[in-house]
């Protein structure tokens, strides 16, 4: 208790920023590996533009495993929604209407999932497994198990959503990504409610004895999950101008899940950050593209990201030991 | 009977630049029931924890059973005669006594466990200490005393001649205390011996025959436990002072009424209770285990739902059906077992006592004002003297007193009129127990209400102008403060009628 503070304690401050570490060593050794192709403009803006719908979705699942919960029909949402909007644009021609039929499915699946888990105490694991498999049918029996093409004038508006570039270098996705990130990082930071969904999940009797309602944050969390995979879909549709029921967004809560928790987010709950979760979706990041870059053979990918997955976590969980 | 089992002689102990032990001596004679007390802090755990060989000492010397150990930043071997039992029960709920005691040591031929020899042995030692329990009883079936007792088989089993517990009773109902001791001394008969770490006096002049009060990481006083040597005596040495139960109370101008109950009734957990709350007024309800007072309490504050009967705020009907009614009306509930119901463990001090008025702290509309929410913090942190260094540290880096502290801040700043006390001074030392009394009849004269649920006859006798006494989920007895006895109190609490010296009201 009476811990002594001399100088910079370095274990100290690798354990509270593991994340930071973990995106670091992978960047150092990109850079060593392949230095010259890897620091290339080009090939940044590839990173994070391809990471950047994993990186919105990961944002929301952060809250989520805060509170305690998860959310395993990240994936499924997006190939739901994508169905809904590019509907929706394809039979009115209008890109407004198509965002607000997404909006209003998305609050609503979202509330959904967040009321049976929060209302009723089905375990979040429970009730994203069945509304897995739920949106998913759902999209599929809809588009009969194909996709759907945007098309005319409104297609044409929708598709310019992603492929338009801030300051013709910048493209729009990163854009979203980041300005996503700082507000979703404001409200959990800053904000009454931000803070109860910490409160919530590291001591949900305590939070509810001192007038939290948890039953408000514990719904919310999945509501404002919904909205950022609202805004995946956007990005994600709006970027290839279509949308696929069956193959849009498969296995991306694993994703996410895994940027999380690459980024110091507690599946226990209560403990977690939105930088942590920007580096954590960066690393995963790098590590696709240095795969690629030292044409790894691509079935193998997943085995080295996996395996880094588990290293982050293990590098975590010991180093909070030591530290405690 | 004055042979030693175990000798401490100079006991030394720091843990960096801080010294925690500064030579200490303790002496446990063979069947003999030794207490060991002392505030939080002073280095009874410490002293047991290098007795049992869980940490080195940096010197004196320890002889356990003839057998010395000189300690030089070394430990002492962990022996099998000596049995620690922790405040928290290390029990798995979902295995049978036999397995619970043979856990990590089972009798096994190759690899088949022998169970019926484990059950059979088991059985042995339960009918040595005169305990009519099976063998293949689940633990999970067991209550809070039969599990210490268990705890003690487990003990037992290694051949322990020496049992240490550490606060074995706080989580036990008076009857189960009973069935505790009634163990301990039929085994002390047969020559085992007891160290007995415990807040509570009036158990070490039942049930010790020697005592250590430890103050400050020195031994103050020792000996055996006679008339002399009453609960106040112990309490003065503890805490450098005397005490009575009108020290701290502060007479006060009741005021007009504030809560009222009227037939309140959960089916099968309380029935018919009318009590009543004024301005100033601190009433306690008590009683032993399962007399429904925290299922009342809980139904008040909208945390227990639905309810049959009427609640009157202010004279005037409400309904309390979420916790958020109950705060709109003013009424703030500080609750029982801190570390599961109170703190908030991953958040820092701060947040942890802002964290009932944090929706309110807004600035600009949306945001968290952390300048406001400080002011609140260092204005509590002055205002009831909690101890700590930085209030961004986490929470739990602060001792028991001051997370209570820190909790109790949390209810009251929310601004409430009348506030309730669910087991104010569980796992609080003698210390900040007295700043905690200090403060609520201070609070009190300043005309907030208090309703003070708690199973220590003391602390209600401490604290309240009006005490119920409730039993089985009916209110037994109303008892003033002018009247109110621990005698009364205990006659009530397990079911007896209460006779007044004027029987008229």
């Amino acid at each position: 208790m009476n811990r002594e503070k001399k100088g910079l304690d370095l274990k100290k401050i690798v354990s509270d920023h593991s994340a930071l570490v973990s995106f670091l060593v992978l960047f150092l050794v990109a850079v060593a590996v392949k230095g010259t192709t890897f620091l290339q403009f080009n090939n940044i803006v590839n990173i994070l533009r391809n990471n950047s719908i994993i990186g919105i979705i990961a944002l929301g699942m952060t809250l989520i495993i805060i509170t305690g919960g998860i959310d395993l029909s990240v994936g499924s949402q997006l190939a739901f929604l994508g169905v809904v909007v590019i509907n929706v644009l394809v039979s009115t021609q209008n890109v407004f209407a198509a965002l607000l039929a997404g909006i209003g499915a998305a609050l609503a699946v979202g509330f959904l999932t967040g009321f049976i888990t929060a209302k009723f105490r089905v375990p979040a694991f429970i009730t994203t497994l069945g509304t897995m498999s739920i949106y998913r049918s759902i999209g599929q029996f809809w588009m009969n198990g194909g996709g759907i093409t945007s098309n005319g004038d409104a297609g044409t508006a929708y598709i310019a959503i992603s492929n338009t570039s801030l300051f013709g270098v910048i493209p729009m996705p990163i854009i979203v990504w980041m300005v996503c990130a700082i507000v979703i990082f404001l409200f959990a930071e800053h904000t009454a409610a931000g803070r109860h969904i910490y409160a919530v999940g590291s001591g949900e009797k305590a939070a509810k004895l001192a007038g939290v309602n948890v039953i408000r944050i514990k719904t919310m969390v999945y509501v404002i999950g919904s909205a950022l995979i609202l805004i995946a879909t956007v990005v994600e549709t709006s970027r290839l101008g279509s949308v696929n029921s069956a193959s849009s967004g498969v296995s991306y809560e694993m994703d996410a899940i895994a940027a999380a928790v690459i980024g110091g987010t507690s599946m226990a709950g209560g403990k977690g950050t939105i930088v942590g979760t920007v580096l954590g979706t960066l690393t995963l990041g790098i590590i696709d593209n240095l795969m690629n870059l030292l044409g790894v053979n691509p079935f193998l990918v997943n085995a080295v990201k996996g395996t880094i997955i588990i290293v982050a976590v293990l590098l975590q969980t010991f180093l909070n030991r030591k530290s405690d | 009977m004055s042979e030693k089992v175990i000798q401490m002689t100079g006991m030394r102990k720091s843990f960096g630049m801080n010294e925690v032990l500064h030579g200490v001596d303790f002496t446990l004679e063979k069947g003999s029931i030794h207490a060991l007390l002392g505030e939080n802090g002073t280095g009874k755990s410490t002293l047991m924890n290098i007795l049992a060989g869980v940490i080195p000492g940096n010197a004196g010397t320890v002889e356990i059973h003839e057998k010395q150990y000189s300690l030089d930043h070394s430990s002492v071997p962990v022996s099998k005669e000596i049995g620690f039992i922790h405040q928290e029960l290390a029990l798995v709920n979902d295995l049978n006594i036999f397995e619970n005691l043979y856990l990590g040591r089972e009798l096994k031929n190759g690899v088949r466990l022998r169970k019926k020899e484990m059950a059979e042995k088991t059985q042995e030692i339960l009918a040595s200490m005169d305990v009519t329990l099976s063998p293949y009883t689940m633990v999970r079936d067991l209550n809070a005393s039969y599990k210490q007792v268990i705890e003690i088989a487990r003990a037992l089993l290694q051949e322990a001649e020496v049992i240490i517990m550490d606060e074995p009773t706080t989580a036990l109902t008076n009857v189960e205390i009973e069935r505790v001791f009634k163990l301990m001394r039929t085994l002390k008969k047969k020559g085992v011996s007891f160290i007995f770490i415990s807040h509570k006096l009036n158990e070490v002049t039942e049930i010790c025959d020697a005592y250590t009060i430890m103050r400050d990481g020195i031994v103050v006083s020792t000996g055996k436990v006679s008339e002399k040597v009453t609960e106040d005596f112990m309490a003065r040495q503890m805490v450098g002072k005397t005490l009575n139960y009108d020290d701290l109370y502060l007479k006060r101008e009741l005021k007009e009424e504030i809560l009222r109950t009227e037939h309140l009734e959960r089916s099968r957990e309380f029935r018919d209770v009318n009590i009543h709350v004024r301005r100033g007024e601190i009433v306690g309800i008590t009683g032993l285990l399962g007399d429904g007072r925290y299922e009342v309490a809980n139904t008040i504050f909208g945390n227990h739902t639905p309810y049959d009967g009427k609640i009157y705020i202010h004279g005037q009907e409400v309904q309390m059906n979420r916790i958020q009614d109950a705060l709109k009306r003013h009424i703030s509930y500080l609750p029982r077992d801190r570390k599961e119901n109170g703190i908030v463990k991953d958040m820092n001090i701060e947040e942890n006592l802002t964290l009932s008025v944090m929706k309110d702290l807004k600035k600009a509309g949306i945001f968290l004002d952390h300048a406001k929410s400080r002011e609140i913090v260092e204005e509590y942190v002055r205002k009831i003297n909690i101890k700590l260094e930085k209030i961004e540290d986490n929470i739990t880096s602060l001792s028991g007193g001051n997370q209570q502290k820190v909790i109790l801040a949390r209810t009251l700043s929310s601004n409430p009129e009348l506030i309730i006390l669910d087991n104010p001074t569980q796992g609080v030392d003698v210390g900040a127990k007295l700043e905690i009394y200090k403060l609520i009849q201070t609070l009190a004269a300043e005309g907030m209400s208090f309703l003070v649920l708690s199973g220590e006859a003391q602390e209600v006798l401490f604290l309240c102008d009006r005490i119920y006494v409730m039993f089985h989920g009916d209110v037994k007895a109303e008892l003033d403060r002018k009247e109110a006895s621990e005698e009364m109190i205990m006659i009530a609490a397990t079911g007896g009628e209460v006779k007044r010296k004027e029987e008229s009201l």
